[in-house]
Parts: C-alpha cells; structure tokens; sequence
C-alpha cells in the first residue's frame, strides 16, 4: 500500500511537471524572439497580434513596418548625427496573441528592458489603448498603426502617436457618401437607418461621426436603431431581428474582421437586405470575401488606404509589398504601418540623436510628404493623431473592388441601391 | 415584436442550442467518467474545423460528411491522447489542479501545431448551404444550422442508446454514479476511461467539423465555446448527457431573448427596459454563477427531486 501510495505521489509529480512543461514549451511557442540590440543599431519595438481573433490585420501590419525597416535599412539606414554614422534597425517583435493585457506588458517591456527608443504598434483600439498607457510612463514615443479612437489621443499624453486618421471620420465620411447618393437620386431622403456597432470606443466614435454629420444635414436620415454588440460575439440572432423589425433602409455596423463575418454570415442566412450595407471600415478583405463568396457584394466600407488609389507611391508600395510579403496587400492595414515606420525613421533623421525626447519633439513636427495614405501627407496634429481624408470603397461582383468616393480619387460608379439576389 | 417574430426568434434559439449541445456533450461525457476538466476541448474543436476544411479543400467531401469521417478519427486520437498523458494522471473524485493544468498546457500546444501547420489566417468552409434558408412567410431558417441541429439531436440520441443499450455504455454510467462500486462489481476503469476519452474527442471532432460550417476559423477557434460549454455542463448536471440538451436550450434561449424582449424591473414602479446586445456576455457568466449557488447538482436535480418525491 505504502508502495502504491509512493508510486501514486510520483504520478502527481510528475504529471504536474510535464503539464507545467508543456505550458512552458506553449508559450516558448507563442513568444517572440527579441534580437539583442548591438551599439551601433538603432533599437525599435514593434507590438502587434500575430495570434488570435486580430492575427490577419496584425500580420499585415507586422509585414508593412517590416518592409519600411527593409527598405531604410538597404539604404544604408538611419542617419543620426550624435553618431556620426548611418545606423540600421534592429526590430524587436512581441506578438501579443490579441490580448489587451499582454499587449501592454509586451510594450513595457520594449520600453524598459529592452530599451526600444520607439514602439509601434496596437492593432486595434482595444489593444491600442492598453498599450496607449506606456508611452508617458516610460517616455518612449509610441506610435500606434492600427488604433484610431479619438479617446486614446484626448487623455493628453505627450508620448503618444498615430496614424490612423480619427474613426469618427468613418462615421462622417460614410453619411457623407450616402448623403451625395441621396443628391444623385439613387437613394431617397429620410432613408431610415439601422445601426450596429462595436462596444468599444470605435464603435462610439463611428456612431458620433455618423449622427454629427446628420445632425447638420436635417433630412437626409432617421437613425431608427442604434445597439452596440461585444467583440467576438458567436450570435447576432437577438440584434438582427431588431435590425429587421426595425424596417430600415441602410444597415451600418462598425465591426472588426472576425464579427464583420460571422454578423454578415448570419444577416445573409436571416434572408436580410437592405439598400446600403456597411461595416465600418470592413469590407474588402479577402478572407471576408474567401468566407461569403458573393455575399459580400456591394458592400460599402470607409477605409484608410486602398490600392486603388492613383498616386505612383501606392503603386509602388503595393509592388514592393508584394515582393516582400508574398501576397497582395489585402484592404488598408499594411499602409498605415509602413508609413508609421517611416515617419519614425524622418523623426529620428531629424532628432540627430537616439535620445527618446528629442525623437518625441522630432515626430511632432514630422512631416512625411511622399506617404502613401489618402491626401499623401502624413503629420501628426497636436493631440499625436493624424488626420487625413477617408476613402469608401465597395465591394463589386468577382471580387473587384472600387473606390466610389470622394469623386476625385474614384475608381468605379457606385451601385446604389444594392441589387437584391 | 409580433407573435411571429418570437417564433421566428425561438426558432433561432433552438437552433442554437443544437450548435451548443454538439459542442459541449464531448466535455459531459469525459467529465462524467474521469472527472477532468478537459480545457483541451477548444483545441480538439479547432482541430475538427481543420479536419473538415482539409477533406473539402484536396478531396471535396462535403463538410457533413467531414463531419461524420471525423468520428472514428478523433477516436483513435483521443485514445492516443489518453495513452501518452491523461492515464499518468492521479485518480481523484474531483477535478484536480494537474488536471486542469495539463488540459490547458495541451491546448496551448495543440494551437501552436495549429499555427505551425495552418498558419494564422482565418479559414472558412463555403457550400452552397453556406448562406442559403428556407423561407417560411416571414420566418428564415439557415440550412446549415439546420443541418448543425439534426446532426446534434442524432448524436445525442446515438449517445443515449449507447449508454443504456451497451456494455460500453453500462460501465460508463456505473462509473458516473459510484467508481468504487463499479470497480467492485468488475468494470476495468482504466480501459472504461481510455474509451470515454476516445469517444468525448470524436464527438469534440464532430462538433468541431460542423461548427467549421458556421463561423470561420483560426487555430484560436474554440475559446469563446470553452465557456458556454462550462455553462452548459453546469446546467446540465455536471455528469448528465441528457442534461446537456436541457442547458444548451436554456442558454440558447435566455441569450437570444434576453436582448430581445422587454424585462422587468422595479424603481418605484416597474418598468420595461431591453438588454443592450453588448450585455449578452453577461448571461452564461450570471447563469453560471446562478446555478452554482441555487443548484449544483443542474437543472437535472429539479427533475431527480421530483422523482424521488414521487
């Protein structure tokens, strides 16, 4: 018996190691690989979901700041003048499995221990603002690609930047867009819509976007529905039937990646339609379109970037990007990031030192006039955002994709409204 | 709302609780048996996804029959599984931190293999059943959650068979009611328990290949069911298959119409007010928490009581 209740205690034992064993070797899977930086390179971190609900746009985003390092870095690098030299990148890369918590760990890290003079990153305004937190704590610029609430950038931090131009300019844009179809006579006056949204403050501020432009435009809309969903939601049966029994014209949401698909999976299967469809700032994307086929046609989206848009360094920017990643560039995602990086890159020129304040200073007065985002100038105004002109696009059959506004960029004729298959 | 938009709802709901009872009877019956608290559920759901996508992707089989090619499959995996690590496990009447520890060290590991091998892109399963409903008056009925429900209502009437009809079935249930007396009258626990875990992960397989046809997937696919399969076990009665039908249709319904209908609420007179969509989260958690405290036996103690009294 004493025998069997040894041998029992070595079972526990050694069952619990090799359990605590396999989590170790789980998260040696899931970590990162941090470089260690030498004297003569310039230390940047880079935080962004390469795991989890937000892994595709964090992989755009990764790719499109790695391809601004390539670049500056096979041009010899950074110029910083307390050096005398040329100093190339050293990226460290943290993947933060889309969770907000490990986000800001991941970023704190970056800032102290491994002593980035910068981070990029946050994709996504729910990781963004965890991470948003670390810059003045550690007075490390930040620069987020991928998070465009407002409520990050009006807490007054001084570390903190970001090229997303506002969401809310989403929410104006679209009213905008469906307010010059309304004046074209392809749409009526007083379409009644339906809004769903994000519980986060994306959502808040596409719906503020919206109202604000309808609210100086009488008329033009009745917002009979305004709910708000949790991230990663499984089933939108309950808000969905609201959305039908509320008889609107256009239905809006404002959805990440993972939501947009399965909301619009289930808006289908309830035999919905309606005469405008929009998710914010999805639509495009091709795992979207791989999920729902045709589906997703005539879909409208506001959008940060589009390789549609007719400037020679977009162009550009798609070839190289393609070259480099391996794929097309997929929606606007990897654009923002490039430029972020590149920014970073004319500030730290600019500073003439690795010295985190004077890189900070340089940033705010930065201004990259070749970028590839909508209005080709990308600065960051007082708050640490940027601001520039959205584009909409929708989604046509086979796949195509066209820019239908403003008019001076489109691509293509907006179809409006949607044709009911 | 009218009276047909609540039917329309309730038919929804139902359908739902086909997708949760498919997904959550795997986790019962290993529960049941073992008294593990499999974590490692979600992995075996992402791996049930990828099994069907693969069989539609190279040979073009039908997801539903992906779905059914993943039984024996999963089987023979989850008593591979149970052979290389949950047979070292210490024995206990209850769920213990080893455990829980190794389930959940094991699902990390099973989703890094899925990263390793898919990448982490979403993927999605697209027929022609995809988008398609059937259209009664005002009412729409997805086929393929259609199709998810009939194949969930079969399961678990296969599984009930099997446990009144067999031997394998007799021992399992045995095993459920009274270890000590079961190994006392002769039934091989060890060899009991490698069957039931082969069986919980084909059925997770199963699940997992039918849940491949209505979300997409990345191999993070199965996190946001881990809890609702908790709820439903809880419901259900902790070691009840048959408990698992009633709780997947008590959360189906309480989910769905929670946000739907207009609840009660006393301030000095009572009001009507909606439950905001961004809310639904809320009710697994309060149910859970509920039925903890109010009765941890489940739902299925409501009707023992009742039996007994009789």
């Amino acid at each position: 018996m004493k025998w069997r209740l040894a041998f029992v205690g070595t079972y526990i034992g050694r069952s619990t190691i090799f359990a605590l064993a396999l989590c170790g070797m789980a998260v040696f899977c899931t970590g990162s690989s941090p470089a260690f930086a030498a004297d003569d390179t310039i230390t940047i971190g880079v935080v962004l979901p390469t795991t989890g609900s937000e892994s595709k746009p964090g992989q755009y985003q990764k790719e499109g700041i790695e391809l601004a390092i390539k670049q500056i870095n096979d041009a010899g690098g950074i110029m910083v003048k307390s050096k005398g030299k040329k100093l190339k990148i050293n990226e460290i890369f943290y993947d933060d499995g889309t969770d907000s918590k490990k986000s800001a760990a991941l970023t704190e890290r970056a800032m102290s221990s491994d002593g980035a003079v910068a981070v990029l990153g946050g994709y996504s305004t729910a990781l963004g603002t965890a991470e948003s937190v670390m810059a003045d704590r550690y007075k490390t610029p930040w620069i987020t690609t991928g998070a465009g609430a407002t409520a990050i950038f009006g807490k007054g931090y001084q570390y903190a930047f970001g090229t997303l131009s506002p969401v809310a300019l989403i929410g104006t844009t679209s009213a905008e867009f469906l307010g010059s179809l309304i004046d074209q006579g392809k749409l009526k006056k007083g379409l009644k819509v339906a809004m769903v949204v994000e519980n986060t403050d994306h959502g808040v501020d596409y719906v503020q976007g919206f109202t604000e432009w309808s609210s100086k435009h009488a008329g033009y809309f009745e917002v009979v529905l305004n709910e708000k969903f949790e991230l990663n939601a499984t089933d939108f049966s309950g808000v969905l039937q609201k959305v039908k029994t509320s008889k609107a014209d256009v239905f809006l949401s404002d959805a990440h990646l993972p939501d947009y698909i399965t909301m619009h999976r289930q808006y289908l299967q309830n035999g919905l339609h309606h005469q405008m469809v929009s998710y914010g700032a999805r639509g495009p994307e091709a795992g979207a379109r791989q999920a729902l086929g045709a589906g997703t046609d005539y879909i409208f989206s506001g959008i940060w970037w589009s390789n549609k848009l007719p400037y020679p360094q977009a162009k550009k920017f798609a070839d190289d990007y393609k070259a480099f990643a391996g794929h097309d560039v997929d929606s606007w995602y990897a654009a923002p990031a490039y430029d972020g990086m590149r920014i970073l890159a004319k500030a730290i020129e600019a500073a003439g030192s690795l010295d985190k304040t004077a890189i900070r200073d340089a940033l705010r007065k930065a201004q990259l006039k070749d970028a590839v985002l909508p209005g080709q100038v990308l600065k960051f105004g007082a708050n640490g955002q940027s601001e520039y002109p959205f584009v909409i696009t929708q989604n046509k059959p086979d796949n195509k994709v066209d820019i239908v506004f403003p008019k001076d960029a489109a691509t293509g004729e907006p179809v409006a409204p949607s044709p009911n298959k | 709302m009218d009276a047909v938009e609540y039917l329309d709802l309730l038919l929804k709901a139902l359908l739902l609780a086909g997708v949760y009872a498919a997904m959550a009877v795997g986790m019962t019956v290993i529960y049941g048996v073992m008294k593990i608290v499999n974590l490692a559920h979600a992995g075996f759901l992402m791996l049930g996804a990828y099994f069907a996508l693969e069989l539609f992707q190279r040979f073009h089989i039908d997801p539903i029959l992906g779905a059914v090619l993943a039984l024996p499959v999963f089987f023979l995996f989850g008593m591979l599984v149970h052979w290389a690590l949950v047979r070292w496990l210490p024995k206990s009447d209850t769920p213990t931190l080893a455990s829980l520890l190794l389930m959940f060290g094991f699902l990390l590991v099973l989703q890094n293999v899925g990263y390793l091998i898919w990448g982490t892109e979403d993927q999605s399963i697209l027929t022609p059943l995809t988008l398609s409903s059937f259209q009664i008056g005002e009412i729409s009925i997805a086929k393929v959650k259609l199709v998810v429900f009939v194949a969930a209502v079969v399961c678990m009437v296969v599984l009930q068979i099997v446990f009144h009809r067999s031997w394998f079935g007799r021992s399992m249930r045995a095993l459920i009611q009274n270890p000590y007396a079961a190994k006392i009258v002769g039934v091989d626990d060890q060899r009991t328990a490698r069957l039931t875990f082969g069986l919980g992960t084909a059925f997770a397989g199963f699940a997992g290949a039918l849940l491949g046809m209505l979300y997409s997937f990345s191999p993070d696919f199965g996190r946001p069911f881990l809890l609702r399969s908790f709820v439903i076990i809880v419901l259900g009665g902790l070691d009840s298959v048959s408990g698992v039908a009633l709780g997947a249709i008590v959360l189906a319904v309480l989910e769905i119409f929670s946000t739907a209908i207009p609840l009660p609420w006393y301030w000095h007179k009572w009001i009507f007010f909606y439950l905001p969509p961004s809310y639904q989260p809320v009710v697994p958690f309060a149910l859970l928490v509920l039925v903890l405290i109010i009765m941890p036996k489940g739902l299925a103690s409501l009707f023992n009581r009742k039996w007994k009294t009789a």
